[in-house]
């Protein structure tokens, strides 16, 4: 029955499915996983690198991106789509600060973003925008905030979500280890997101990419050599949980 | 009276008329003013002429499967389960599951091969006969040299078949919700003569099994063969280091069991297997 109501995009199948907006999430889940976290101070987006080519050069590869200054998105799922999306977001934030002279909350870029998908699961002739992005940011009044959307142009705020490639497996350690002391301050948020994608990169710190926005300060990317040393503390207080758990037991 | 009503489609037997609908309700044949000229053009056109009959059979010898040694590229006359009959045959379908087997099977024990068949249909781009390419649809049979009796006793007596292969996870039927699922995971489905317990959960209905694995499990049921699929269902159809370890539960099966010895060496085999073969995509970030 699929196939005769997923060729165009504008047809209901007879038991109201939108089979192509169906099959643009599973585009996302080809692109590898992101991950964000709201802390009480301090918004982190991490994402999984992506193996670059050896003639390639790595700063055209980028999965995290800043709108603003005080907003920035990772995405998953197809690269020119998020390249067109993240464009028309950045030229909207910039025609809102001129205009309002104040700059966008991360509620309106985000509605906006999801406003343009939409308008693609209803036009006849285009195909819906194969990415989720995941916007965090601080508005004015200091809140953090985190956002998702999804090729079917809807949009959620988050405590902490995945997208992306394993996204359910992250997501699942996300639930069961997003406490209030997980995120009691900003270096415990930061190693909750990399512990996060740590279960499901295949090589460990190497392939991680981390971004932060602290309330009142613009995007901080991490470099390697950071990433690497929050990941060995990681590791040795995983080391010292186990030996504290095996001394338990004997 | 009046003929009214939408006609009804119809095309009954060589000639064409339609049916239509009378105002009561009765079906009445109306005939059609395109004739039945086109009755005998038909038949003109289905009689062969030996052309046709000699394009046939140069088709039929294109298509006919042949062994062939890779190094050598000379054809096998005699076939190969008669020169090298086998008590296990493990056959591992699609990129994902011949990884699995060449990184943890394939490598504890020195395999040799003894032929190779490649599949010739009017869809094929080329003709090569002799020459492999990985786009292409090929086989590459192996034998075991320290132990010959794997891949050797009678054909179609004491021989027990494995096979591996995935699909994608959009093709799993299930009354269940669908995010509930934890993709990749395994399936079975066995022949009758399998008496052994198989290594997952068996195949629910109306899931089905397709092309080459559905061929052989078929062979294998009708021949009173004992055999056994493992069904990969993955939402990664490329070669991938998570759906290869999703077969890891087959190894402690008594089929695999004695051709399996160093595990933490194979996952090492298996990274450098996905690294060598990752194929450059930008299209998904």
């Amino acid at each position: 029955m699929a196939s005769r109501y997923d060729r165009a995009i504008t047809v209901f199948s007879p038991d109201g499915h939108l089979f192509q907006v169906e099959y643009a999430q599973e585009a996302v889940k080809k692109g590898s996983t992101a991950v964000g976290i709201r802390g009480t101070d301090i918004v982190v987006l991490g994402v999984e690198k992506k193996s670059v080519a050896k003639l390639q050069d790595e700063r055209t590869v980028r999965k995290i991106c800043a709108l603003d200054d005080h907003v920035c998105m990772a995405f998953a799922g197809l690269t020119a789509d998020a390249r067109v999306v993240i464009n028309r977001a950045r030229v909207e934030c910039q025609s809102y600060k001129l205009t309002v002279e104040d700059p966008v909350t991360v509620e309106y870029i985000t509605r906006f973003i999801a406003t343009l998908k939409q308008k693609y699961t209803q036009s006849n002739g285009r195909r819906p925008f194969g990415i989720s992005a995941l916007i965090v940011g601080f508005d004015d009044d200091g809140i953090p905030r985190l956002y998702q959307t999804d090729p079917s142009g809807t949009y959620h705020a988050w405590k902490a979500n995945a997208i992306g490639r394993s996204a359910k497996t992250v997501r699942e350690f996300l639930e069961k280890n997003y406490t209030d002391d997980a995120i009691a301050n900003d270096s415990e948020a930061i190693k909750l997101a990399i512990r996060a994608l740590l279960e499901v990169v295949q090589s460990g710190g190497k392939n991680i990419e981390l971004a932060i926005i602290r309330r009142n300060q613009s995007l901080k990317m991490f470099s390697a050599r950071e990433i690497e040393l929050q990941v060995t503390e990681i590791e040795k207080e995983k080391e010292e949980a186990e030996k504290k758990k095996s001394k338990k037991t004997t | 009276m009046r003929r009214a009503g939408a006609p009804l489609s119809g095309r009954d037997g060589g000639g064409d008329t339609m049916a239509a609908a009378t105002f009561f309700g009765e079906v009445v044949k109306a005939p059609c003013r395109a004739g039945t000229e086109d009755q005998e053009e038909e038949e003109e056109g289905r009689r062969e002429t030996a052309e046709d009959r000699e394009v046939r059979r140069q088709l039929a010898r294109k298509r006919e499967v042949r062994l062939f040694r890779r190094q050598t590229k000379t054809s096998l006359e005699v076939s190969l389960l008669e020169k090298y009959p086998c008590s296990k045959f493990i056959i591992a379908i699609g990129n994902n599951a011949v990884a699995f087997l060449s990184s943890f099977v394939m490598n504890s024990g020195v395999w040799e091969e003894v032929g190779c068949a490649k599949l010739w249909n009017e869809w094929c781009r080329t003709t090569d006969k002799t020459h492999l390419s990985p786009a292409e649809a090929f086989c590459v049979f192996y034998h075991l040299k320290s132990s010959p009796s794997v891949f050797g006793s009678c054909a179609r007596k004491n021989m027990q078949v494995t096979l591996l292969t995935c699909r994608h996870v959009t093709d799993y039927k299930t009354s269940e919700s669908i995010s509930s699922l934890h993709s990749p995971f395994l399936k079975a489905l066995k022949t009758q003569n399998f008496k052994e317990p198989p290594c997952c959960s068996l195949l629910e209905q109306p899931n089905i099994v397709h092309d080459l694995p559905a061929a052989v499990l078929s062979y294998c049921q009708v021949w009173k063969i004992p055999a056994v699929l493992y069904l990969c269902y993955t939402d990664m159809m490329k070669l991938d280091l998570i759906t290869v370890e999703a077969f890891k539960p087959i190894l402690s099966s008594r089929s695999l069991k004695g051709l399996v010895k160093n595990i933490p060496q194979s996952t090492d085999i298996l990274k450098k297997l996905l690294t060598t073969n990752e194929i450059q995509s930008n299209i998904y970030t």
